[in-house]
């Protein structure tokens, strides 16, 4: 059981990867967060799958938003960079409050972000 | 292609047994006659080149190719593949022919797997229904030698197959390697081993000795003594950065196949962005005076050699000189491509090594190895995460930091786990997976026994003179790595005084004698009193064959060289390894990748 689950989850991003119908596999991970929910050392492994289903859902909603595909497959902490980036302030505060970032990584992230895009005035500001 | 190490000053004759390898690739090349067109995987390029030249393998009528899945462009009607145990690389061969046949080409194949055959492979060629066209051998290369004390098995996905996917054929590989030494140099009397893995290959070994035996008839054996050690046992000293040259070497910019690839900028030339290759072995004098030094002396060293060079280049245009002289000089001036190069080289080290964040992570190494604050450790690393540091630099920290602290609490295990999650992406829970398998990071189960081991080995040396080291722990400045601390007493006493230590230490240990009691005289040795019996016998003193399974650091080979040049050190000790590894080369394989 312990091998299949571990499998399940670590050979379903491969399966899917590059193919532009993203419902499958968003389904695969939450069949993998099931299959990890079953037993109670999995637990946190029962959690990140469900926060990856999670991310992958938002991630697909603001590729369709923003008409670029540039969101799927990347990190939490990138996918709030790249919206930073963008000018997109609010959908980066939703990410950070959806998964619960902590504010120590938060502060690091906009700094780097506003860094890249040299708004500087925002960077003084905050 | 690198330059084939020069291995005439070997403690024994490793050069004969990179002939016979020289010679089985040839016999194989000249029973097919005619023109031919050599293709090699990859992989194997690298061991090929450190055997056997390209000019020579022209000279035979060969056309060289690498194998990719790309179709074969050859005139030749013969093509002949070497091959690792790869399924991929199979699959490779399969396209190529039916390429081929798709276009009416008829052509003669020639299958070589290096080492041996492999079932899985040759069923992939069946069910491509390709296989009744090959002739099939094997090319028995087990092991090629990187210098003059160094054997690498080039295994680089052992450890982790060994740890993660239960798999141990890898195992195999190395007791065959060392069985087919033993054939050349003598049954190894002594064996001492410490870790899973070892004791595994020791009693592989053994059956081996059985079903094939080694004559033990013969002369005194020229290897005294076998010295197992697995990666497990000692995962701390990998994972802190070598300071040594060579070691900085690897870390920075990665030594492959016994050669560094760089900017040729970087080596004095003008044009931008072009590579040069480097070759990096003894047969370089300058490099070999060098390699072992604590990298703060070598750029002392390469100074004074450059001023006395000057000094010398003054005297000669000021003063009338006798012919002898000028012949001194210019035999100097000989030297100055290798001092050019070491140069440019330390001072591209030099510029990378001074900056902050290079000199902040020794510090925290350091921090961690002593165990002095937990708190500090745990936000350093935490900090790293946040600002999606390269995360094999992360896991290296992380990696020391659990081993040390036999594994993390499990509150701040989870949370570290969902930071690596959030900021390098969910797959890798699969690396993270991995890792927890083998054990290097992991829940805290019981409390951290470090603290004792560091103090009972004498791992952090405080007054470490880099300059004029008298123990290993220069290569560290200042810490002394476990391994080569146990391959010390090994050599030294055994495994009985220290058993207490070892029992510490991840994996069972054993010592065993073999050859039967015949071999009396050289098992004394061992104990100290009677190895002038040995070198009285021989003219020579006795080797010792240290095995690394999993791989082994620059910077522990540097300790070892240092051991074997002491004064009251009787034996030479060449150092056997799956691959040459650093701290991020060890956890590739580790870490998922997703393509």
């Amino acid at each position: 059981l312990l091998w299949k689950e571990s499998w399940e989850l670590s050979k379903n991003p491969m399966a899917s990867r590059g193919s532009p119908l993203h419902g499958p596999r968003i389904k695969l991970v939450e069949k993998a967060r099931d299959l990890f929910a079953e037993t109670k050392e999995h637990n946190f492994e029962s959690k990140a799958a469900e926060e990856h289903a999670k991310l992958l859902r938002m991630q697909h909603e603001l590729e369709v938003s923003t008409k670029q595909a540039i969101f799927v497959d990347s990190s939490i902490s990138d996918t709030i960079r790249t919206c930073i980036v963008l000018g997109n302030h609010r959908a980066a505060m939703k990410v950070k409050t959806e998964f619960k970032v902590s504010e120590k990584r938060w502060y690091w992230l906009k700094v780097f972000a506003l860094a890249t895009i040299r708004d500087w005035d925002a960077l003084e500001k905050f | 292609m690198a330059q084939i190490p020069n291995l005439d000053n070997a403690p024994i004759n490793l050069a004969s047994l990179r002939e016979q390898s020289q010679k089985e690739l040839l016999t194989i090349l000249k029973n097919i006659r005619g023109k031919k067109c050599l293709v090699i995987d990859p992989k194997l390029s690298g061991s090929l080149s450190l055997i056997v030249q390209t000019a020579l393998l022209k000279e035979h009528g060969v056309e060289l190719r690498h194998l990719s899945a790309e179709p074969l462009q050859t005139e030749c009607t013969k093509l002949v593949y070497l091959v690792s145990d790869q399924l991929a690389t199979t699959r490779h061969i399969s396209l190529h022919i039916h390429d081929n046949t798709s276009k009416g080409l008829q052509k003669e194949y020639y299958l070589y797997f290096v080492p041996r055959r492999s079932v899985a492979c040759e069923q992939i060629l069946k069910e491509e229904k390709v296989h009744d066209l090959f002739t099939i051998g094997e090319y028995p290369l087990y092991m090629v030698p990187l210098d003059e004390d160094v054997i690498s098995f080039e295994l680089d996905f052992a450890y982790k197959e060994c740890l993660v996917d239960a798999d141990t054929s890898s195992l195999w590989h190395i007791a065959k390697a060392i069985h087919r030494l033993e054939f050349s140099f003598g049954l190894i009397p002594n064996v001492r081993a410490k870790g899973k893995a070892s004791l595994d290959v020791a009693e592989i070994l053994d059956r081996m000795q059985t079903e094939e035996p080694v004559n033990i008839d013969n002369v005194l054996p020229d290897i005294n003594t076998l010295i197992l050690l697995d990666r497990e046992v000692d995962m701390i000293t990998p994972m802190c950065t070598q300071l040594t040259y060579e070691g900085l070497l690897d870390e920075l910019l990665h030594v492959n196949d016994g050669a560094v690839e760089l900017d040729a900028s970087i080596m004095g030339a003008q044009q931008e962005g072009k590579k040069v290759k480097v070759p990096l072995n003894s047969s370089d004098k300058l490099l070999k005076e060098t390699r072992d030094l604590n990298f703060e002396v070598v750029v002392q060293v390469l100074r004074q050699k450059a001023t006395s060079m000057k000094q010398d280049y003054t005297d000669i245009t000021t003063n009338n000189q006798t012919v002898s002289e000028l012949k001194d000089f210019v035999k100097k001036l000989n030297s100055l491509p290798e001092m050019t190069r070491h140069i440019n080289l330390a001072q591209h080290l030099s510029t990378l090594t001074s900056k902050p964040s290079f000199l902040g992570r020794l510090d925290m190494e350091h921090t961690i190895v002593e165990s002095e604050s937990y708190d500090i450790s745990f936000e350093y690393i935490e900090e790293m995460i946040h600002k999606q540091e390269p995360l094999a630099s992360v896991l290296r920290l992380l990696i020391l930091f659990s081993v040390t602290n036999s594994g993390l609490p499990k509150r701040n295990y989870d949370y570290l786990r969902r930071e690596i999650l959030h900021s390098y992406g969910f797959e890798h829970m699969a690396t993270l997976n991995n890792l927890e398998k083998a054990g290097f990071f992991r829940k805290q189960e019981m409390r951290s026994n470090w603290l004792t081991v560091k103090r009972a080995l004498r791992l952090v040396v405080e007054d470490t003179d880099t300059a004029n080291p008298n123990d290993i722990s220069y290569v560290f400045s200042g810490y002394a790595p476990l391994s080569v601390r146990l391959i010390q007493q090994a050599i030294r006493s055994g495994w009985r005084p220290i058993e207490e230590i070892l029992k510490l230490l991840p994996g069972p240990h054993f010592e065993t004698k073999r050859g039967g009691l015949s071999r009396a005289s050289s098992l004394e040795s061992l104990t100290g009193g009677s190895a002038n019996v040995d070198k009285a016998a021989s003219g020579r003193r006795s080797v010792v064959l240290v095995v690394f399974i999993g791989g082994v650091t620059f910077a522990e080979i540097s300790a070892l060289r240092f051991l074997s040049s002491q004064e009251l050190m009787e034996y030479d000790i060449i150092i056997a390894t799956t691959k040459v590894v650093n701290g991020q080369t060890l956890l590739d394989p580790f870490v998922e990748k997703l393509s």
